[in-house]
């Protein structure tokens, strides 16, 4: 089995791209595959906790969580959230924050790499 | 593992979207990734600037002033500053009425390094040569 | 280099995806870059289709728009999620997404 980095820009609602790499990171773990996922950008939006579910939007936490349970490592971008006006404390619960050169180094050790560009 | 190098290839121009800007603090960050990996592993990216993604790298940018925001001629400058290779595709320049001597230099604040106006066939060798390839 | 390309729009600038080379190049069709194997403008197929024999479309993306796997050119692989990581993993060493 191999090692997947995913780098996600877009935003949670309002850009598919965010919903594509959810999907990709989880079918890729659930074939076994190691997976990390670094937000970045506007996808640092969808690290706030409490979000709530509307059904013409798409959702960010509850897919989280679920890959968080799936051993999917998920990680964002500390500059970013915090320019979104996101505290470390709102965060979902297992979601890691750090600097940029976590996704380098995941990158480092990823076999595939993928990065979806933001707007 | 060792080094392991990577293309970034920025191909959206800048400041209407946050993209080309990350692309360029990514690459930065290869300065300090090293506390992140065992001893001896390096990353080493090379920062490419291909088709729509050069349109906003002259200098003579003002975004401080006008959105109190760092330039993208200033973080072009970190760049350089930080050692990284930046490769500006000289046919797209060329396709802009972009003139080369637009480009900035950090040279006056002690960068040994410059921008490299490059055919585009060098960028291509960049992604051939790179593990993997990020595209902004 | 092998290397696949994720196609997310319809109205791709191609410029990049013409310049890039690659002993073997795949494109994979997401997002409303699946109207490429879909839909013909003025009665002709996106020339997006000429460029490689490799070339795939998501198939939660062909039906989310309402059509079927059977609208996909016929030079088009319809694939799902889990066959889009086996293409990466197996079929190219390095993946883009324009």
């Amino acid at each position: 089995m191999g090692k997947l980095t995913i780098g996600c820009y877009p935003g949670l609602v309002g850009n598919m791209g965010y919903d594509f790499a959810l999907k990709l990171a989880d079918a890729a773990a659930t074939k076994g595959h190691k997976v990390s996922i670094w937000f970045s950008g506007n996808a640092t939006g969808s690290v706030k906790a409490n979000q709530k579910h509307l059904k013409d939007y798409s959702t960010g936490e509850k897919h989280i969580k679920a890959l968080l349970e799936k051993g999917v490592e998920i990680c964002t971008c500390e500059a970013c959230t915090v320019a979104r006006g996101i505290k470390k404390d709102e965060g979902i619960p297992g979601v890691q924050w750090n600097a940029m050169h976590w996704y380098l180094a995941k990158i480092h050790a990823a076999d595939r790499v993928l990065l979806i560009g933001g707007e | 593992m060792g080094d392991v190098k990577l293309a970034f290839i920025v191909q959206k121009p800048q400041y209407k979207g946050e993209t080309s800007r990350l692309a360029i603090t990514h690459a930065i960050s290869y300065q300090t990734v090293e506390i992140l990996l065992e001893d001896g592993d390096t990353v080493t990216p090379k920062l490419c600037f291909i088709g729509e993604g050069v349109l906003g790298l002259q200098k003579g940018q003002n975004a401080m002033d006008l959105y109190g925001i760092t330039s993208t001629e200033s973080h072009m400058k970190n760049t350089l500053l930080v050692d990284l290779d930046v490769l500006v595709c000289k046919e797209d320049l060329a396709k802009y009425g972009i003139p080369e001597d637009a480009m900035p230099s950090a040279e006056d604040m002690g960068a040994d390094k410059s921008i490299q106006v490059v055919p585009y066939s060098e960028i291509q060798k960049a992604m051939e040569e790179a593990k993997h390839v990020l595209f902004f | 280099m092998k290397l696949a390309v994720f196609v997310s729009d319809f109205k791709l600038a191609t410029d990049t995806l013409d310049r890039l080379k690659a002993e073997k190049l795949g494109i994979i069709l997401v997002q409303n870059g699946v109207y490429h194997a879909t839909t013909k403008e003025n009665g002709k197929a996106s020339s997006l289709l000429d460029k490689t024999p490799n070339l795939y479309a998501l198939s939660d993306d062909v039906q989310i728009r309402g059509m079927k796997d059977a609208d996909v050119d016929k030079r088009v692989k319809v694939v799902k999620y889990g066959d889009v990581v086996d293409l990466i993993f197996n079929d190219f060493d390095k993946i883009a997404w324009l």
